[in-house]
Order: C-alpha cells, then structure tokens, then sequence
C-alpha cells in the first residue's frame, strides 16, 4: 500500500472524510436520479441521456452520478471555459453558468451544461453541475442535421457564459429567446426546468454538508476525495510496463464518400502516467464526425479507466490528473471552428477503440474485443399542423468479448448507457409511426473462446407521408473487431421496405418516409476473443438451443454443434 | 394462541402469544426445505396445533427459488416481434466502466420465449385482432405435453385494453389445464413493457413454487390437528389467507424484512409512535424503511437480483452492513465497512472457526459494547483475543489503538446506516426529525444511539424482544389487498370526478374480492393517485382518504400534487403546467380485530452491575442492566448496556433510557452535557 495514503489520511479524521466523501457520491447520484424523473423528453425521461456532478469551488469535479461517461469525462473544461468568461467570484446567488460550445469546452450542441454556485452563509463552496441531450435545439432539421456545413447548421450554441435564474429563466428574456428558436419548446424548456431542479437538490445537500462539518472540513474532504481517486488509479497504472503502445481504428465515411477516417492513437506509459497523442488521426471532414477536442478526451479517459482500473475507483478530476492527452489541431479528433460536430460519438469511439487496441498489447487480459461501439442515432419527426413531433433515440449493440465472459449482448456501447424507449411509451407519444418488432441478431456476435454479444434490431412502420427521416450510424463497413484469434462481429445495416422492394440506406443519411414505408435498424454485435476451437461444446449448444447461434452458423465457425 | 413464525436466512423464530403470555422460540433454519425448520420451531414451542386460533407464516422459499433459480421450467408469451423484451431489458448497464458487465439473467430463458400475433394500440384500440387458429396450431403445442409448469403473458398495450391477454389466458387454459397461467393485466396494469413482462414471468415463476409450498404446509398443519385460520405474510406488509396467497406468489418475494416493519410499527403503535424511521440490521445486512402515521411507505419499483417486479411493497433500502460485515482498507487508504461479509460461516473472528478478517461484531467485542459471555444470551462462546489480532492491521495502518480503530469502524458503519435512512427520508422529502428510530434485529438497537444522532433523531423505541420482531410482525399484520386501475386523463376541472368515479369502480370490486376471501368485517380503504405532469414519464403518488373524497375539488387535487412533486423533486409548477393521472391504486385493509401483545423475557444472566466500555474515542464506565427487569418509570442513564435474550442495546453517554407501559425500551437524548 502506498505511503502516501497515510499522509493524506491524517490531516482529516479518517470517519468524517468516510462519511463526507460517501454523503458527496451520494448527492450526485440523487440529483442524477431526480433529473431524469422529472424530465420530460422520451430522450431524457426514458432513454437516461443525462449526468450529473458536484464541484469544488474552483471547478474541480468531486463526485458523479454514474450516468454517460461520455457526458462525463471532461466536466470540468466546460466549467473552465465559463470561470474564463466570468471568474466564480463574481457570481451572486441565482447565477448560472451555461455552454454547450464545442468549441469552447463543450461536446456537441445538444448536450447543454449548466452550473450553479453552491452558496453557505454568502460563501461559494462549490458548484453543482447538470447536462442533458436536448431533443433540439433548432438547426436544419428536427432532431439531427446530417448535412449540416457547420456548427452554425447543427442548432443554438450557448457560449460559455452567465444567466440569473430569477432574472433570465421562469418566463424571462432567455427561457423565450430559447422557446422561440428549438422545435420542441415544451419537452425542451420542462428538460432545463429538470436541470435547475437537479442543481437545487445537489446545492442544497452539499450546504447541509458544510454547516455539519464546516468550510474548511468540507474543502479538505473534497481535495481528499480527488486524490483518492488519483492514488488509486496511479497505482493501476504504475503496475504496467513502461513503452509506447499504438492502435488503430476507423469511422466507416463520413457520409459523402466511401473512405474510412482512420483514429490512430499512440499511448505511453511512464511509471504512474499514461499520455495519449492522436497524431496521424485523418484530417477533419465537412461532415458532422468530427470530434471536439473535450468529447476526444472523455472517450480516452473512459477507455483508459474501463481497461486498466477497477470500476469501483470514483471518476474524478484525480483521474484526470495522471493522463494527458493529445491531437493535432484539424485532425478529426480536435477539429477547427466551425466544423460541423453533431455525429462525435462515432469518431469518439474510434478513439476508445484504438486506445484499447494498443492496450491489448500490454494488458491482453484487462481489454475486451471491440463491440458495436457505435452511437446509432435516429430521428424521426413529422410536422403536423403547427407542432412538430420529434422522436430521437440510440440503439447500442454486442459488447466485445472479454477473456473471460461473452460479450453482452444488445446493449448501450461503453461510451454511452442511454436506456431504451418502452414501445408503449411511443405508441403513446407518436402517431407518426409505430415500433412493430425488437429483438437480438443472431450470429452477429463473433465467434471465439468467447463469443460477442450480439447486436440488436429494431423495426419501424411509418404511419403518415411526409415522415422525415434522419440518422447517423457506424460500423456498416468496418466490424468490430476479435482480439486473440476471436472472430468479426457482424456489421450494421438500415433496411427501407416500400412497396415490397427493401433497399439498404447508408449509414449517415436523411431521407423522407411514407405511409406503409417499413424501415429496420440492425445494430454490429462484438468481437470474439482467443479461438473458436477453444469454445466448450456446451455453451455452442447452448447458444444453439437458444438461437443466439444458428446451427449453420456454429458449424461454419466452430465446425461442430456442440 | 396467535402464532408468528418467520424463516429467515439463518435462524427461523416463532412467537406465540396466548393466553398464558408470550413464548419466543429460535431454531436453526434448513434452507433446503424451510417447512422443516417450521415446524421444528412449532414442536420446539411445546405449543398443540389444535389450540392455535391464528397461525401466520413468512418465509424465503419464493425469493430463494428466484435467487437461486430453484423455480420450475416457465415460458414467456408475447406480441409478434417482441419475443427478445426480457432479454433486451432497458439497454442500459447499472456499472458503466465494467467492461464485462452481464445482464439480469432472466427467469425464462430465449428458447422458451414464444410470440402470437396480435396488436392492441396505447389508446386500446385493436390494431390485429389474436389469430386464435394460430394459437391452436403453434403456440398450445409448442407449451403442451408438460414441457412447462408456468407461463406467464404480456402482450402490448395489456395495461389499457387487457381483452387478447384474457382471452389468451383462457384458451391456454382449457388446453393445458396443468399449467399455471399468469396474465401481465391482473399482477400489474402500468405502462412499460419490459418491467410488465418482468413482473409477469416472475409471477409465473414462484407461483407453482408457493402453491406447492402451502400445500405442503397446510397438509402438515392438518395431521398436526389445525383447524384454524392460516395466513401468509406479503411484501406489501399485509398478510394474504393462505389459499388466496396461491394465485398472488409474486406478492411475497420480499415478506421477510416487511414482517419486521410491520411488527416494529405495530409496537412501537402499541406506545403512540406513528412516525417511525425502522432500522434493521442482522448478521449481513441492514433494512431501513419509513413508516409515517403507523402505516409503512410503499413503493412499487423493487427489483429482484436486479429484475424489475411492479407490485405494491414495503419501501425497504438494504445496504450490506451488518454484525458480520468486513471491515476493510481500500487500495486508496480509505477505511471501509462491508458489504462482503464474513458470514456465518467462517464468521466473525470471535466466532473462532477460522475467520481471521475484521468484522463489525468484533468491533464491538473490542468495545465492549458486546458481552462476551452474553452472546447470543450466552449460547455461545467467543474469543475477544481473535477479535483483536483481527482489528490489529487496520489500527497500525491509522497509528490507532485497537479501541479506537473499532470504534470508527462502528462510526464508519453508523454513517452507512445514515445514509441509507437519508435515501428513503431526505431524498424523499421527508425530515428524519419528525420520526422516532426504531432499531431491531441482533444488532440494530447496538447501533441506534449514533445513527439517531447523525440523523438529527431524538428518541429511539426499541420493541421487546427486538431480535425475533419480524415473527410477531406476522400476527400484528392486518389482511392486505392492492389493485390498480391505469386512466390517463388531465386533471382538469373534472379531476375531482374523475377520482370519485375511479374509486367507486375499484372499491366495488376489490370489496367482492375481499369478500370471496372470507375477509369479513369493517374493511379500510386508502387511495392513490400515481400522477404528474403531462409530458413527464414518472409519476408521484398522492395519497387520499376515501372519506375526504366528496368534499375535495379539481384545485385541491391538482395543488395536493405539486405539493408532493416538489417535496421531492424541488419543484413545483403553477397553474399553467397541466397535470395528469395516470393509474389510481386502492388498498383494501381488514385490521386486526384486536392487536397481540408482545413483551420482554428474561435473559436468565447475572445483571445489573458496572461495567467498562469504549465509545466515541475514550473508555466510560457504565451499567450493565436487563430490559426484562426495568421498573416502570425507572431511568437508566447511559453509558449501559440494556440486555435481552435476542439482542442488546447500547445506551452511549448523553442518552436515558426507560420502559414505556407497552414494554418498549425508549430512549431519549438528552445531549452531551447532561
């Protein structure tokens, strides 16, 4: 155990920085809870595309409550950016921060961060954070713009900037400015009342915290908490050989022609550190893949911290603290203002990808196969009288497999951990179309020792012409990979039915429906991992018995049914 | 003679109560068979079967089957193209960093998952109509021949227009005759399919498990010479006639921790108490629930081994803190306790089998505020020397004595308490300060005193014989039935009429159900609204009573709700946000005509005299006093040990403790200096 564990222990007595630092995580994870409960879009409400967090007074995040990793990851550069604009000491109680500018900290458009100054007896003592997935914020089209030439096209930015609640918002000049300009206004503005709400909660408990304990206790079980975390995930690291370790991956296209963008990422360890440079990634493209530099460091701090350490550790601005990344300016993974951004989930896991590619060098027993590791978003809206309708939602896919386990099978990807739609909660939101069938793919998973999970599908009929259709998709070309002799999974593919004739749609498209028009998402299912000659004939039988497997399929791959 | 007993997972306790007093009984529980341990407890009693008027049972048989996944073969049926729904889940993961994560395992597996087609839409209309010759010619023959002991049936859109599900059920029915059939509208009539079809096949599960579970008992108990009435204990903290328990087996996978609160509530009812924060803790976990006004909070999102099951239970938080939890140093030099757990096997370090990790037990053989020689009411011996070989890592790691190492990893414990009491209290919108804790179970009343501080809790009421409450639990429960009605209607200038109409449709029926039970007598009734804002996907529920229906207004309803939406959610709308309900739920209760007492019992040890303890970081002397032996109106000051045969509670300094005329031990702080 390391020394320095004592030392830092010793300043705070060890119960109260136990029960503060748990009070903390717990706070978090309430205010993660109420915001999706109060939420009022199926993208929030249902599909759980929002997080939370608590910060120190200087912006430093403490404690998370475990949501999207992608929303999570860089928190604290979207705080910056807005502390650069206005200094926290400036701010009265009511103020808020704002920003969702892919350019100044923020991911992409709709993902909006909002941060509210904790106040005790007139003093700051810390922030608590909030983002959500707005449906839409404007832009070109309802739900996602796949054409979009720029940022501009892809919606409303908010620059990091300050607000007043009781001045700005409750009917005031910014709740309007917003309404007036997003197609959605209703479920939008009741999803910002949820954020506020949520930043009252987290307030408010870390206020009962600091008159418990006091300021100064509270500061110091703060800084503890991210040391914690930083000591154990040092130690993670310091375990592995010292070199550098490289690994790559690719985006299928960008939607206008047929070449892949390849991610390539080089990483080094050294001791307690790991850095991570994107040099020789493919020059940014004029559509919506390209990744803002804080979506690229997100994906590879969850990489990082999914492979080489215990998921136990609390992600924290500690965890930031021991790895360092890097990417060329107009790359596709820190691209120049004002390329279009919307889709950066799909070069974000190329990124996660090529990371766990060259730790698959090092660490072959902590990294799975790929999987899906697609964000397959669709949009399908109708304009109906003078009220548009918008139903947004991801599909994951199969996990890679792992030396272990097989892959899980028709899940959220690593990046994200959106849930589902109930398919009675869209029979009751949308009389647009109509979810007819969802299910697992057989034989999408790759087969190996262990087998990938399988991707999933799930089919939809249009019920009324003039139906716009949007979506961006990955993994249609390039499969998930198998590590150690494990087999590809299987491919994505979108599938229009109209008039009897089915044809496959690209990947990143928008297209409008029609009445009786059938269209069917199927998601990639992960990669195997170690031979298939190594998988026990009872669980090919068993995959058989349950159709996870065809019986053609387990002989094609494994030579045998059992 | 009344008669509660209660299999838990390592001992099995009766309480009988007649006539002659109160008889409290302990036997080790015999997991494969818990019917054995029952019956062993029943003969270990001395009590005749014949002269037993009320016999209630609780036990883990319908949780462990789904635990271990010890039920019988099921299949799943639903509408064409979903087949996948128990399996696809909620498509999120509960652990986001685990790149291994597994799903929930289902308790019916994909081969056995089977589809009809059929279509109903969100507003009830039929979209496709059954295809009965289909089901005739694919689906009977695919579940006949005895491949199958239950099915379980969720069709889309049920909720609303349950009309294809009965008519499935029935054909099934008729041609498997054999077969268990359960129907997703009759368990639960909410939205959501997955959480449905969960609820469903786990009903379809345990049922045939508890069907032939009380069979079995009710046989034994009729060769025994029973003629009286037999009642098993549900999760929603009401007992069932046992015959009408074997079409409601879903109801009972959490009986076991809402036998506790109910026997803590009724108790602590027994002095007064109505507002009471229940606190739990055993050899491996701790359970703490709120019951407010005497009657426990339920809730109806409880999970299974991480399945979803949407019925009416007691809202119980369960963290793993208990006398046998582990106490740790994490690989980031922070100080843990639990949730692994020592067990009772090899157990705590004192126990001397072998266990050589710290546990919270011998935290407090180390304290003191555990008597050796008064384990278990002196039934078993124990090693204080081990327990401090054990604590002796963890003290040097902090530069600590031994006492002081034990004693912050009982603070440490105390906190995790705290906050899972926050999390159903605070995070509620409920302030712990207007509750009295109430601590039972081997090792909560040990643990009270702090945790109320923390909470800001200025009495305690320990029940007698608070080791085996959950036993008596069983026969101070009333007869308890839930049903629920889904109407998705705005609350608008009719909602008062919405309501009143809505309560006399179910009130109608549950009344003849009631009935048909043989459930005689002045039946109670409560009302719940599930409602919330148009727009959102999860409801609040507001509560009502019947009798205040006739007089209450559309703006009543409507300011009832915002009022309860923003105790917990920190919001509260006005009049321009339109508000909706979405289900209505209506409890019919049958109280006990009259409540069984419960009183101490002897310890049959040498008491009353001083003794030494450590707590809050320095060594006190204090009092060693029996529960069974305090006067009425006698005041024990702390630091003390108050003991009884099933556990004991520890009294820190700044507390006072007496005994109230119901035979609680209640205890009052009286602050540092007093």
């Amino acid at each position: 155990m390391p020394d320095d564990g004592i030392t830092a222990l010793t300043a705070l007595d060890p119960v109260d920085y136990a029960v503060i630092s748990q009070s903390l995580t717990a706070a978090a994870r309430e205010m993660g809870v109420k915001l999706i409960r109060s939420s009022y879009s199926n993208i929030v409400r249902e599909a759980q595309d929002a997080s939370a967090a608590l910060f120190d007074r200087h912006g430093n995040v403490v404690a998370q409550a475990e949501l999207i990793p992608m929303q999570l990851g860089p928190m604290s550069d979207t705080f910056a950016a807005c502390a650069a604009v206005v200094p926290p000491s400036e701010l009265r109680p009511g103020d808020f921060y704002i920003n969702n500018d892919p350019y100044k900290g923020g991911q992409h458009l709709q993902d909006v961060f909002i941060f509210s100054p904790i106040f005790v007896d007139g003093a700051l003592v810390g922030f608590a954070g909030s983002v959500s997935h707005h449906l839409d914020l404007g832009g070109g089209n309802p739900g996602l713009t796949p054409d979009a030439a720029d940022v501009h096209a892809e919606g409303l930015i908010f620059p990091p900037s300050v607000y007043n609640l009781d001045r700005d918002w409750n009917g005031g000049p910014l709740q309007r400015l917003i309404a007036a300009n997003i197609r959605a206004p209703e479920q939008t503005i009741g999803d910002f009342y949820a954020q506020f709400a949520a930043n009252a909660i987290g307030a408010e408990r870390v206020a009962q915290l600091c008159r418990r304990y006091g300021a100064a206790k509270l500061e110091r079980a703060m800084a503890d908490l991210i040391e914690y975390s930083e000591r154990r995930f040092r130690a993670a690291l310091a375990a592995l050989p010292d070199g550098d370790y490289y690994g790559e991956d690719a985006v299928d296209d960008d939607g206008l022609s047929d070449t892949p963008l390849t991610v390539r990422a080089k990483v080094s360890i050294r001791g307690d550190r790991i850095s991570v440079d994107y040099d020789g990634t493919c020059p940014q493209v004029r559509r919506n893949l390209n990744c803002p530099f804080a979506s690229t460091v997100s994906a590879t701090l969850a990489a990082v911290k999914s492979a080489l350490t215990s998921p136990d550790i609390p992600f924290n601005e500690g965890v930031k603290r021991a790895v360092t990344v890097s990417a060329p300016k107009g790359c596709l993974v820190n691209p120049h203002y004002p390329a279009p951004v919307r889709a950066r989930m799909l070069s974000a896991y190329r990124c996660f990808d090529a990371v766990l590619r060259a730790l698959s060098e090092v660490a072959p027993d902590k990294v799975v196969a790929s999987g899906n590791d697609s964000t397959h978003s669709l949009a399908i809206s109708h304009l109906g009288g003078e009220k548009y309708r918008v139903y947004l939602e991801i599909y994951g896919g199969g996990f890679g497999a792992s030396p272990r386990v097989d892959g899980c099978d028709g899940v959220d990807s690593a990046l994200s951990n959106c849930t589902n739609t109930p398919v009675e909660a869209t029979d009751m939101d949308f009389d647009h179309f109509r979810v007819i069938g969802y299910g697992l793919v057989p034989d999408s998973g790759g087969a190996g020792r262990r087998r990938g999970g399988l991707g999933l599908w799930r089919r939809f009929e249009v019920l009324k012409d003039e139906t716009n259709f949007a979506c961006y998709s990955d993994r249609s070309r390039i499969a998930p990979w198998g590590l150690r002799g494990g087999e590809e999974g299987g491919c994505t593919r979108i599938e229009l039915t109209r008039d009897g004739e089915t044809t496959v749609l690209p990947s990143k498209t928008k297209t409008e429906l029609r009445r009786g028009d059938v269209l069917t998402i199927y998601t990639a299912g992960g990669g195997g991992y170690g031979p298939p000659s190594e998988r026990e004939g009872a669980r090919i039988a068993s995959d058989i018995r349950d159709g996870y497997v065809t019986a053609q399929a387990a002989m094609a791959a494994y030579g045998r049914t059992g | 003679m009344r008669i509660g007993v209660e299999v838990g997972g390592t001992f099995t306790d009766l309480v009988a109560i007649g006539p002659d007093g109160v008889r409290v009984t302990k036997v080790p529980s015999t997991p494969a068979s818990p019917d054995e341990g029952a019956f062993e407890a029943l003969v270990r009693s001395g009590v005749s079967l014949a002269e037993v008027d009320d016999l209630a049972h609780g036990s883990t048989v319908a949780t462990n089957a789904v635990l271990e996944r010890k039920g019988f073969r099921t299949a799943f049926v639903t509408t064409r193209g979903f087949r996948d729904i128990l399996l696809l889940q909620r498509h999120g993961r509960s652990r986001i960093y685990d790149l291994e994560y597994r799903k929930p395992r289902p308790v019916v597996d994909r081969a056995d998952s089977f589809e009809v087609s059929e279509r109903v839409l969100a507003n009830g209309d039929v979209e496709h109509p059954l295809d009965v010759e289909e089901v005739t010619r694919e689906l009977i023959p695919a579940l006949g021949a005895g491949r199958y002991e239950a099915v379980g049936i969720c069709l889309l859109n049920a909720y609303v227009n349950p009309e294809h599900e009965a008519a499935l059920r029935d054909l099934l029915r008729a041609a498997l005759p054999d077969t268990t059939i359960s129907v997703s509208h009759e368990i639960t009539r909410e939205f959501r399919e997955f959480e449905r079809a969960s609820t469903t096949t786990l009903s379809a599960y345990v049922q045939p498990v508890i069907d032939r579970y009380i069979s079995r008992f009710q046989r034994r108990l009729a060769d025994g010479g029973f003629a009286g009435r037999f009642s098993i204990m549900q999760s929603n903290g009401g007992r069932l006639p046992a015959d009408a328990m074997r079409s409601a087996a879903v109801n009972a996978l959490l009986s076991g921790p809402a036998a506790g609160v109910m026997g803590a509530a009724r108790q602590a009812g027994r002095a007064g108490y109505g507002n009471l924060l229940t606190f739990d803790m055993g050899g491996t976990s701790t359970d703490v629930s709120v019951v407010t006004d005497g009657r426990p909070q339920l809730t109806h999102e409880f999970e299974i081994d991480g399945l979803p099951v949407r019925v009416p239970v007691i809202d119980i938080h369960t963290i793993g803190a208990g006398g046998g939890s582990i106490v740790w140093v994490d690989d980031g030099g922070m100080l843990r306790v639990g949730p692994r757990s020592a067990g009772a096997a090899p157990g705590p370090a004192c126990y001397g089998r072998g266990g050589t990790e710290p546990t919270l037990t011998d935290a407090h053989v180390i304290r003191q505020t555990v008597r050796a020689e008064a384990f278990l009411g002196g039934r078993m011996a124990i090693d204080p020397e081990a327990s401090r070989a054990a604590f002796e890592p963890i003290a040097r790691r902090f530069g600590m004595s031994l006492e002081e190492a034990a004693d912050s990893a009982i603070r440490v414990a105390d906190a995790n308490v705290v906050q899972a009491i926050q999390l159903i209290s605070t995070q509620r919108g409920l302030d712990p300060r207007d509750y009295v804790l109430a601590p039972f179970g081997g090792a909560g009343p040990l643990h009270a005193a702090r945790v109320a501080e923390d909470l800001g809790v200025t009495r305690i009421v320990v029940p007698p014989s608070a080791g085996v409450i959950s036993a008596y639990g069983l026969i101070a429960s009333d007869f308890t039935q839930f049903s629920s009605l889904t109407r998705r209607v705005i609350a608008d200038d009719t909602a008062a009429d919405v309501m009143r109409e809505a309560f006399a449709q179910m009130r109608t029926e549950a009344v003849e159900r009631a009935r048909s039970m043989r459930l005689d007598g002045e039946l109670v009734l409560e009302l719940f609204a599930d409602m919330r804002f148009v727009g959102q996907a999860f409801e609040v529920p507001v509560g009502f009573d019947p009798s205040e229906l006739a007089g209450l207004s559309a703006q009543d309803v409507r300011d009832r709700f915002r009022e309860a939406h923003h105790r917990v959610y920190f919001f509260r709308g006005d009049e321009s946000k339109p508000v909706e309900f979405v289900s209505f739920r209506l409890g019919v209760t049958l109280p006990l005509a009259e409540l069984p007492v419960l009183t101490e019992t002897e310890t049959g040890l040498p008491v009353d005299h001083e003794i030494d303890l450590f707590d809050d970081r320095r060594w006190w002397r204090g009092r060693l006093v029996s529960r069974a032996r305090m006067r009425l109106g006698e005041e024990v000051v702390g630091p003390a040990l108050l003991e009884d045969p099933t556990s004991t509670v520890f009294l820190p300094a700044g507390w006072v403790a007496s005994r109230d005329d119901a035979d609680n031990t209640t205890m009052i702080w009286r602050g540092r200096d007093a």
